[in-house]
């Protein structure tokens, strides 16, 4: 037993109630058909295609994963190229290395809420940047009124010393 | 001395993204041109390792109808 993973496109002349019993019909009790058995399925629903296909521009999206035996998937292939329902299919094997299947709803929640993460760190940035240059600002206004400060610290010493050395009373 | 190039380093080995999804269509559909082909590793910094894996993703997920195969059609 082996484990696959089949992506298929129902066709779009069914409503969505009939599309999700038309994948079991001609998906599911294929594969059990087969001695196979489904272990996780996903209904995406209807979604538009890049491109077009058979003149189509959407299609209902199935994703199931299930266990089978090698010999058995040519056969499947077989009668999903034939089925007028399905109007594509993929099969791949399951990656060792993926972990546990994910839904696409889940998928999409997980991609808008990184999204909104990194709005707010980039606002956090943002803020940061600002305050930065806030304090920068500030220290430059600090550093400025010192120089003053020592400006007028040079004129009294300049005048004291002037004092000293118009002083008469003093002999130097 | 001219500048140093700058120094890319691959995202998924940044964020250690082991397996990369074929259903995950946003994901790639960072990693094709303004014209839809897939964008070469010179431009993007990926490993050789990543690419490989990227490139089979993204042709998986063209099959499907997730991306396109070129800009224009008719």
């Amino acid at each position: 037993m082996k484990k696959y993973e089949l992506m298929a496109i129902i066709a779009n002349d069914l409503d969505e109630k009939k599309a999700v019993s038309q994948v079991k019909e001609s998906l599911a009790d294929k594969i059990t058909e087969q001695k196979g058995s489904v272990t996780f399925e996903d209904f995406w629903g209807a979604k538009g295609f890049a491109y077009k296909i058979h003149g189509q521009k959407w299609g209902y999206y199935v994703v199931l994963q299930f266990e089978l035996d090698p010999e058995n998937l040519s056969e499947l292939e077989r009668e999903w190229n034939i089925d007028p329902k399905v109007v594509r299919f993929l099969v791949s094997k399951v990656d060792p290395r993926a972990g546990d299947p994910v839904t696409q709803a889940e998928r999409v929640k997980e991609m808008e809420a990184q999204k909104k993460e990194d709005e707010i760190a980039e606002m956090e940035a943002e803020t940061k940047k600002a305050a930065s240059v806030k304090k920068a600002k500030s220290e430059d206004a600090a550093s400025k009124t010192e120089e003053k400060d020592s400006e007028g610290k040079k004129d009294a010493v300049d005048k004291k010393l002037d004092q000293i050395l118009d002083d008469a009373s003093l002999d130097l | 001395m001219p500048p140093k190039p700058k120094k890319f380093i691959c995202t998924f080995c940044r964020s250690k993204v082991d397996h990369i999804d074929y259903k995950d269509a946003a994901t790639l559909a960072q990693y094709i041109t303004y014209y839809r082909s897939i964008q070469s590793r010179f431009h993007t910094g990926i490993c050789l390792k990543h690419q490989k894996r990227l490139s089979n993703a993204i042709k998986k997920a063209r099959f499907m109808g997730l991306l396109p195969f070129v800009r224009y059609e008719k």
